[in-house]
């Protein structure tokens, strides 16, 4: 995945420094600088890359370290620890539950991935049992329909959509309704790309999602955005309070960090990834093993106590 | 502590005042300031860096003005430094461009295509040219060369059909959609349609049927070796005069890497980059709209390639295309 480049880096910042001839406190100020470079060019938000420096240079204390300690591994453990803060929601997502209707709103940036990974999600649940379906309410951007319609039908699952109806809430409300009435478990609503500098885009959002009344609704990111997904992040969650973030096209060689800061600065769970323009490109996702792999050491589980 | 204050106090009235000799120590910290404010900005670090060593070349061993601090120096260093990375060597004027080749013995349609990673506003944006060539009365030929993405195709029929309808209430050029469904080559159908607009398919061949043909493709990764380098025969076959390249202002660092690898695939048949050796002619850079005051992206495509921005997309409507605003874009970078 696209994290190891990150995770190599910052690993080689922390091995330098033990293996450095002399590990004073200069050598570990330089070593927060070679980590803060990496995560800034992973594109983890700049102002989040600052706490994160001070909150590793706090946690270590370096000048109070006595001779004896292995410094190595109580370094280690404050960058584990702060980074898997970053992406640690300390919230649960949503879990759906057979034998009764979930409705799962998507909402995001434009081009983000939402209608793709909307099909993706539902054939991942149709492999599991739940009876499944789609339904189609972004009445805006050309083709829209047509397009979730296709994956649909590749993916033989039933959809719903309106080629003449122009109010994306009459689609939803109608959608969400027919497909209850038919007793199916998921039930997922595909919306517009929308941004936050544009109000009547968000309320629309809050009309929608006040018409279906989600069980869950999912924020989907792309993983190459940059510093602008704080804030993008932080007004979709104030207005749509989503439970969930889906970051896409992971395939791609961004490093992912954007998408890290949303995590950051929502405290929402990543509960899948996109890895692929195809049906089956959907990984689910476990943000332990993640910072693992940001790592790029394997054995770093073993330092955390839970 | 005391002490830290008045010499920090000192300095800035020293700074203030100006005369000062700018040295490597001094600019140290208001660079790095200067360093995160560009990465704030949503510019690269690569491309940062390079700028803020450009303007510690420019400012050291150098006397700040009188009653100039040496941060509003540096400012001021920067925003030349910007200026002239965005200001593009030689103009482009699409429209001359257009009625040069499209009139006159040799005319022939004008072909542009639009390339890009996925869900960048290729699609979109495409439609928005094909307005502002329809205001300018040209006849334009949309292709529908992503034969892969689901609903690719009906996306442009939409588009086709809005901009018919907006072409005859103003009364000016024509569009049609060229589209020969899912799972072709895109470099046939673009070829395709280049000889289909030229209308000199059949014996001597009859009057052009389109002055500009406008080919939309496949989102792909610059990262997939297969689908990137497909785009060297598509750019060989459909031999456009331009070829766009859509960036995302909301794309972080990987604006780098997205421009430089769809630049280094466009090399004709001898082997040479298109365009004087630097691939295409030119950045969309779409989603303006949607980042505030980061419009970083511009700088770190600009930077990574030399190729010029030509367009801004800043909204999802036909309307929503600007041309760059050298001014307008460094202001918002040095907010
Ligand atoms: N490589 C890759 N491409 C993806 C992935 N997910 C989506 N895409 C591509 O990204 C592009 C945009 O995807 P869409 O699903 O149309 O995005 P959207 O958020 O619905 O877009 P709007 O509805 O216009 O806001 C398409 O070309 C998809 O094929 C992924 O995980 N990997
Ligand atoms: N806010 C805003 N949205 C834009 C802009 N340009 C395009 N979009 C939106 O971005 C989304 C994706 O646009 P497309 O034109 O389908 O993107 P694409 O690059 O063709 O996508 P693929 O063909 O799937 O790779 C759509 O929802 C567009 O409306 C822009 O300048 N501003
Ligand atoms: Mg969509
Ligand atoms: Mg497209």
């Amino acid at each position: 995945m696209v994290l190891q480049d990150l995770g190599r880096r910052i690993n080689t910042a922390v091995t330098d420094l033990t293996r450095a001839p002399t590990l004073d406190e200069k050598a570990f100020d330089s070593m927060l600088r070679d980590i803060a470079n990496a995560l800034a060019e992973a594109d983890v938000n700049i102002r989040l890359v600052a706490n994160l420096r001070k909150t590793i240079k706090t946690t270590v204390k370096f000048s109070e370290l006595p001779p004896s300690a292995n410094k190595k591994r109580i370094i280690q453990k404050a960058v584990f620890d702060a980074l898997v803060d970053i992406v640690n929601p300390h919230q649960t997502p949503y879990q759906p539950k057979k034998g009764k209707s979930n409705v799962i709103m998507f909402v995001g940036l434009q081009g983000a991935g939402k209608t793709t990974t909307c099909t993706k999600l539902a054939r991942w649940y149709m492999a599991r049992g739940f009876k499944t379906c789609l339904v189609c309410a972004d009445t805006f951007r050309a083709g829209a329909f047509d397009q979730l319609k296709q994956n649909a039908i590749k993916a033989k699952i039933p959809y719903y959509g309106s080629l003449t109806q122009t109010d994306p809430v009459v689609v939803a409300r109608d959608g969400v309704e027919k497909f209850k009435k038919e007793r199916f478990e998921i039930i997922i609503v595909d919306t517009s790309g929308r941004h936050h500098q544009e109000d009547a885009l968000f309320a629309e959002m809050v009309e929608i999602q006040n018409a279906v009344q989600p069980q869950q609704t999912i924020m989907v990111l792309d993983a190459s955005i940059g510093q602008a997904a704080e804030a993008q992040s932080r007004a979709f969650k104030e207005t749509a309070d989503f439970g969930a973030i889906i970051i896409t096209k992971t395939d791609g060689a961004a490093a992912g960090g954007g998408a890290i800061s949303a995590v950051a600065a929502t405290h929402t769970p990543i509960v899948f990834i996109g890895t692929g323009e195809h049906l089956l490109d959907l990984e689910k996702f476990n943000p332990q093993s993640f910072v693992s792999k940001l790592l790029g050491m394997g054995d770093m589980q073993g330092l955390v106590e839970h | 502590l005391l002490g830290t204050a008045t010499s920090r106090l000192t300095g800035l009235f020293r700074n203030a005042l100006g005369g000062a000799t700018l040295t490597k120590s001094s600019l140290q910290q208001p660079l790095a300031a200067m360093r995160n404010h560009l990465l704030e900005k949503n510019v690269a670090r690569e491309a940062a860096d390079r700028l803020c060593a450009s303007v510690e070349t420019d400012l050291l061993n150098q006397k700040t003005a009188s009653f100039t601090s040496i941060d509003k120096t540096i400012r001021e260093s920067m925003e030349k430094a910007l200026t002239r990375i965005l200001t593009p060597t030689s103009s482009l004027d699409l429209l001359r461009d257009v009625t040069t080749t499209t009139t006159g013995p040799s005319a022939r349609p004008y072909v542009i295509s639009i390339v890009g990673v996925n869900g960048v506003g290729k699609s979109t944006n495409l439609s928005k040219i094909a307005y502002f060539l329809l205001q300018n009365h040209f006849r334009v030929l949309i292709v529908a060369g992503d034969t892969f993405r689901s609903g690719a195709v009906e996306q442009l029929r939409v588009h086709v059909r809005n901009l018919s309808e907006l072409a005859r209430r103003e009364a000016v050029g024509r569009v049609e959609l060229f589209e020969k469904g899912y799972g072709k080559d895109a470099a046939s159908v673009a070829k395709e349609a280049v000889s289909y607009a030229s209308n000199n398919t059949g014996k001597g061949g009859g009057e052009m049927l389109y002055d500009v043909v406008l080919i939309d493709t496949a989102g792909r990764r610059h990262n997939d070796t297969r689908l990137m380098s497909s785009l060297t025969k598509f750019g060989q076959l459909a031999n456009p005069d331009k070829i766009f390249m859509v960036g995302e202002a909301l794309v972080g660092s990987d604006s780098v890497a997205q421009a430089r690898n769809f630049a280094k695939e466009f090399v004709d048949t001898k082997g040479n980059l298109r365009n004087n050796g630097v691939g295409m002619d030119g950045f969309i850079i779409s989603k303006c709209d949607t980042v505030g005051d980061m419009v970083g992206t511009l700088v770190s495509m600009v930077h990574a390639t030399g190729i010029p921005v030509v367009f801004l997309g800043v909204g999802q409507h036909y309307g929503d295309l600007r041309g760059l605003n050298v001014g307008w874009a460094v202001e918002r970078l040095m907010r």
